[in-house]
């Protein structure tokens, strides 16, 4: 929301609406407005670019003698320029090509030395006197676009006649040190009255404790006259009311369109809008001040497309109705538009804009003024669908207050009435559905009982009630007090005070957030939870990261095509349905889709080998609800560990994997092949079978999956063949830091004995099988007393020429607890180990 | 729709491991008849051709994948066999692992906040309209309900709305609020920091993610006020940042508190002289923050007469980019080892 410093001193002091608000200087007026009002965009000093320019008048104006569309024009500048060619009369010569250009108008000059305001930014220009067709002219008559005030090159700016020659612009204009002030529109979502500078002085005033009074005309009964003159029949026919709360037209006759008095055109400029014309330019000057949007139409081409009588019909377009904007465009409405339409066709996107067959034009004579309230959600979803933003609909989506239309229709008829002529031709159309309580209280929400005490906790203040009061009433709120206890009412533009809450917010904005007293709560010694999840999961990054693996985050979404190329089901997978992003179609189904995504790109950037992990959620269509019937997240961690193909690294790349697993949980865990049930599952599809696992913790909780991946996958996304992984449950993980890892036993005091066996056996014998075998039948056969034992792989052999197979080197340590244990009663219980062991697997000692 | 005997016969090239029976003139011409057929069976016969497609993929894929298969490995093994001792699998060298600056990040804030006294608690990556919108005061029809910045799924919840990726973690605020009721009427105040995923619906670049980091808090006590929100994130960032800082706030809305601010801090990278971080003002805007609404209590069963309390909102991305001088956001979740080996 921008807003001239200038316009508000002068709309205060000739309305006499607040004291100076400006009273320590701009600079503190700016930081209090980013502390009590809103974040300042930027400040633009808007007048030094018109330093220079002076208000001239046309005294002579004769056709240059060697060119046809030329004039040479002589100007009273009041003598106040220096260093300029003068006749002896005082007057300065000006060539000028302007068709506009007549004797007795006023002009703005830009005397020799003066820069082109509309190049001050890019490229400045500065005037110099230079003969054009052997007539000297000084400096030259501008246009308003050359003085940046528009569009229009087509003539130069006629200057309103009562400001006298040699008046400085800035002054005439009231442009000196102005400052344009851009505060951010999002910190006014919820204050409508805030889109108007009328709103934005009030606050000026009320956050520097300053009392503000609107100007009569805007908060006293509007006194709309009687027909003057010609009478205009027009009928309203609201079939909206739900949406369309409010909704006021009337009809003025005899109206001139012309261009507007620079003034207008000025003051439009300051705030980036361009002038059309003295009608258009008064509704947004007035939806400027008041913030309430108008339109006009012409009243004679709204009744030619009128049937019998001319009527304004508010309604939802039919279907396949199309209308011309404005704007130059078309639109086909969506179906639950606002639309504004005489009883035969669509004129006006309500609230948004108009149509261009009910323009306002140079021929108008009789025009249509609206004022009314469109619910701002649907203006919202209107703007939306159709990118039309525009001042109004801005101004329309905060919602605007419905009891302010007849002040701002009272305010825009003597305005057109006083620039453009214009005669009252018919009754004030005031289609109202408001509650008639609403109406008759003038403020939209009922009174709201408030105690001192409750505004004082929640600010941390000790106010007292008559300071209270003062700051609400300098922005014009009604307040009765009665002890400690409040009761307010709100101003009619205020939509947001509905609460005690709300009072407390107005109170501290105006009070000063920004000195309120600074405590922290007080605190008992009760020791704050730790999050357990959060913890396992900084423990995991720790293990995972010392072992040499890099944690990366992968999207929660993931596209349908990524998903198709590990052999994952999209129907199984939770679908966004309106990303702009195809990269964002599904909601992930488990993490391995994406790590494995970021390996090839790693290779490509030359890094062979390396372990990615991620610690994430996943959701399918599959998994349960939680209490509250939303989806429920499986938490995982997976790892990849992968090997650019020209390491030609030999063994298999799960035995990777599954290090690193071990490695994670802190002991060995137990694997088991993929049922045929397992593999059906989203999370096992990348997977090769014949490679792969279900992992479970010794006690038998089901971990998670790890493998190597299908040679589809391998190829999809371009994988060395070495490439392996796991997912697991997160959850499951937990469960080893709450105490589960190996059993503790105490150093050992006597020497441990070490010896080795080697057995032939069947390849089906898996090791865990002979491991789980050799457990059993060591802890019986090795020696007696307390003894401890540990039995690791020290090596598998497979000949080539006997697949049938396998020799498999077992190490055994064993200990005495009490005693030195000797090699040959260790050897001994091998034996008997061995004999067992071979009638159980037919293993073969060699 | 699609000659039976044609199905049969491209089914039956597809299980030979023909892969060019993708490419092959008999199924292409079931695609340009596409164009040919009547304009109300069009699309069913797309699906149906489509739906072939597929059919001959998978069927190539598991083809190709029996082809090319490895032989079956002992799971249960250590290694694999015939290895060498050097050959045998081992952990990558330590000095090359890492972990994310964002989640490393996210430890050390939660850490002083722990020291601060509060608890913290996981949000969610997919939640309902309640949770996201009814329970924080957005009315019905609020903008934020459109599905213009916020991300929703074809699945509907059992109010028949889309669910949706939470644009904020204040998503969780109901479920703390009443998860921790109990405690609040036993004297206990409700002290809760929610880190997590959100989500906003935007096209990538430098500047914008869809995908981002934000921790959120709640504190709600008997006597809570709006200096108690400012000095508590106030003596956060001083932590924080291990120094003294000057904090303001300005005017916000949010539905969810009121009333509602930004908040600002002088910037810690140049001492508030300006520098490229704070874009010279001297002061960063870090995070939204506000009173909770009294409709957000009610909401949770807390009676609002005698309990208010304070909330905020801030992004994780913004302090790690900020203190690393990192560029493009995008970086976080681009796997590359050439930026994730950088944060040691």
């Amino acid at each position: 929301m921008k807003f001239s410093l200038n316009t508000i001193l002068a709309f205060n002091q000739w309305n006499k609406t607040a004291d100076n608000i400006v009273p320590n200087g701009v600079d503190d007026l700016l930081q209090k407005i980013g502390a009590q009002l809103g974040e300042i965009d930027e400040t633009v000093d808007f007048g030094t670019k018109y330093d220079g320019v002076v208000i001239v008048k046309v005294v002579e104006c004769v056709k240059h003698p060697d060119a046809d569309k030329l004039s040479l024009c002589r100007v009273d500048d009041g003598g106040v320029v220096k260093d300029v060619e003068r006749g002896e009369d005082g007057l300065v010569q000006v060539v000028c090509g302007a068709p506009n250009c007549r004797e007795g108008i006023m002009a703005a000059w830009l005397p020799p030395g003066a820069t082109v305001p509309s190049s001050v930014d890019d490229d400045p220009f500065v005037l110099e006197a230079r003969e054009l067709r052997g007539k000297v002219s000084n400096g030259m008559l501008a246009s308003p676009k050359e003085l940046d005030l528009g569009e229009s090159h087509d003539g130069i700016l006629e200057v309103d006649g009562h400001i006298p020659a040699g008046t400085a612009f800035v002054d005439a204009y009231n442009l000196k040190d102005d400052l344009i002030i851009d505060i951010e529109n999002k910190m006014f979502t919820h204050r409508p009255d805030l889109f108007g500078f009328i709103g934005i002085a009030r606050e000026l005033a009320g956050i520097q404790g300053i009392k503000y009074k609107s100007p009569e005309w805007y908060v006293s009964e509007p006194k709309i006259g009687d027909v003057e003159g010609e009478s205009l029949t027009l009928e309203v026919i609201n079939e909206l009311p739900e949406l369309v709360p409010r909704f006021t037209a009337i009809a003025m006759s005899d109206v001139k369109v012309g261009p507007s008095p620079g003034w207008l055109v000025v003051e439009l400029a300051k705030l980036g809008q361009k002038s059309i014309n003295n009608i258009v330019d008064l509704t947004n000057y007035i939806m400027l001040s008041t913030s309430q949007p108008l339109h006009a139409y012409d009243y004679d081409k709204v009744k030619a497309l009128s049937g019998d009588k001319p009527t304004i019909v508010i309604r939802n377009p039919h279907k396949g109705e199309k209308l011309a904007l404005l704007n130059g465009k078309s639109v086909e409405p969506r179906a639950e538009a606002i639309m504004i339409a005489t009883d035969k066709q669509l004129i006006g996107v309500g609230g948004i804009m108009g149509g261009s067959e009910t323009e306002v034009d140079d021929n108008t004579t009789n025009i249509i003024i609206e004022c009314a309230n469109f619910d701002m959600y649907s203006i919202r979803r209107t703007v939306m669908a159709h990118g039309l933003f525009t001042d109004a609909a801005t101004r329309f989506t905060k919602g605007q207050s419905p009891l302010q239309n007849l002040a701002v229709q009272s305010n825009m008829i003597n305005s057109v009435k006083q620039h453009a002529g214009g005669k009252i031709a018919s009754a004030m159309i005031d289609d109202n559905h408001l509650k008639e309580a609403t109406c008759k209280r003038g403020s939209l929400h009922p009174e709201v009982k408030v105690s001192v005490d409750f505004i004082n906790v929640r600010l941390g203040l000790n106010l007292k009630a008559s300071e209270v009061a003062k700051l609400l009433t300098n922005v014009e709120f009604e307040v009765e007090a009665s002890g400690d206890d409040l009761t307010v009412k709100a101003p009619f533009w205020r939509t947001d005070i509905e609460l005690r809450e709300d009072i407390v917010e107005e109170v501290g904005r105006l009070y000063g957030y920004d000195h309120l007293p600074l405590s922290l709560p007080a605190h008992d010694l009760t020791p704050a939870n730790r999050n357990e999840s959060f913890d396992l999961k900084s423990f995991i990054r720790n293990r995972l990261s010392r072992a040499g693996a890099n944690e990366v985050l992968g999207y929660s979404f993931v596209h349908g095509n990524l998903l198709e190329k590990v052999g994952q089901d999209p129907k199984n997978a939770f679908e966004v349905g309106n990303a702009l992003s195809p990269d964002l179609q599904y909601y992930r189904l488990s993490l391995m889709p994406s790590l494995l995504e970021k390996i090839h790109p790693n290779i490509k950037a030359g890094y062979d080998e390396f372990a990615l992990f991620e610690i994430g959620k996943t959701h399918s269509l599959q998994h349960p609800s939680d209490d509250d019937e939303v989806p429920q997240a499986y938490e995982f961690t997976g790892l990849v560990v992968t090997a650019a193909d020209k390491l030609k690294k030999s063994g298999a790349a799960y035995y990777q994997a599954a290090k690193y697993l071990e490695n994670l949980a802190g002991l060995k865990l137990r694997y088991e092949p993929l049922t045929k049930e397992m593999q059906a599952y989203d999370v096992a599809k990348p997977y090769n079978p014949d490679r792969s696992a279900s992992v479970s913790l010794p006690s038998g909780d089901f971990l998670g999956i790890i493998g190597e991946f299908k040679p589809s996958v391998l190829r999809n996304l371009k994988l060395p063949k070495y490439t392996a992984g796991f997912e697991v449950d997160t959850t499951i993980l937990g469960y080893l830091m709450n105490g589960m890892t190996k059993a503790y036993h105490p150093p050992f005091k006597y020497p441990s004995v070490k010896q080795d066996m080697t057995l032939k056996l069947d390849s089906k014998v898996t090791i865990q099988q002979l491991l789980d075998d050799s457990e059993d039948i060591y802890k019986d056969a090795k020696p007696e007393g307390i003894v401890h034992h540990d039995i690791e792989v020290l090596d598998i052999f497979q000949r080539q020429d006997d697949q049938e197979h396998k020799q498999v080197t077992l190490r055994f340590t064993t200990t005495g607890m009490d005693r030195t244990l000797t090699d040959k009663e260790v050897g001994t219980g091998l034996d008997k180990f061995y004999e067992k062991l071979k009638s159980k697997l037919g293993a073969e000692r060699i | 729709m699609i000659d039976q005997k044609l199905i049969d016969d491209l089914k039956k090239r597809a299980e030979e491991g023909d892969a060019s029976v993708l490419r092959s003139p008999e199924f292409k011409s079931l695609f340009d008849a596409i164009k040919t057929i009547d304009a109300e069976k069009r699309s069913e016969y797309g699906q149906a051709v489509n739906k072939l497609r597929t059919e001959l993929s998978e069927i190539l894929a598991e083809k190709s994948d029996q082809e090319s298969a490895l032989p079956p490995i002992d799971v249960t093994a250590p290694y694999d066999a015939n290895l060498k001792a050097n050959e045998k699998p081992q952990l990558l060298p330590s000095e090359q692992g890492t972990i994310h600056p964002l989640t490393a990040e996210q430890d050390k804030v939660l850490d002083i906040f722990y020291r601060m006294g509060f608890t913290a608690v996981e949000s969610r990556e997919i939640d309902d309209d309640f949770h996201m919108f009814g329970s924080l005061n957005f009315p019905e029809g609020h903008p934020a309900r459109d599905d213009y910045d916020t991300f929703m799924t074809t699945q509907k919840d059992k109010n028949d709305k889309p669910y949706i990726a939470p644009a904020h973690t204040s998503t969780m605020q109901n479920r703390v609020l009443k998860a921790h009721k109990q405690d609040l009427e036993n004297g206990q105040p409700i002290a809760a920091v929610i880190p997590g995923r959100v989500f906003r619906n935007e096209d990538l670049d430098p500047r914008h993610e869809h995908t981002f980091y934000q921790l959120e808090g709640i504190y709600v006590g008997e006597g809570i006020n709006a200096g108690h929100l400012i000095a508590t994130l106030k003596t956060f960032l001083q932590e924080y940042y291990g120094q003294e800082l000057e904090v303001k706030t300005q005017p916000f809305y949010f539905p969810f508190t009121e009333p509602s601010f930004e908040f600002a801090l002088s910037c810690p990278f140049c001492d508030k002289k300006g520098c490229n971080i704070c874009s010279q003002s001297g002061w960063i805007e870090l995070l939204g923050c506000g009173m909770i609404h009294p409709n957000v209590l009610h909401e949770a069963g807390i009676d609002t007469e005698k309990y208010t309390g304070f909330a905020w909102g801030g992004g994780i991305d913004r302090l790690v980019m900020m203190k690393n001088g990192i560029e493009d956001v995008r970086h976080f979740h681009s796997g590359r080892l050439e930026f994730l080996r950088q944060f040691k």
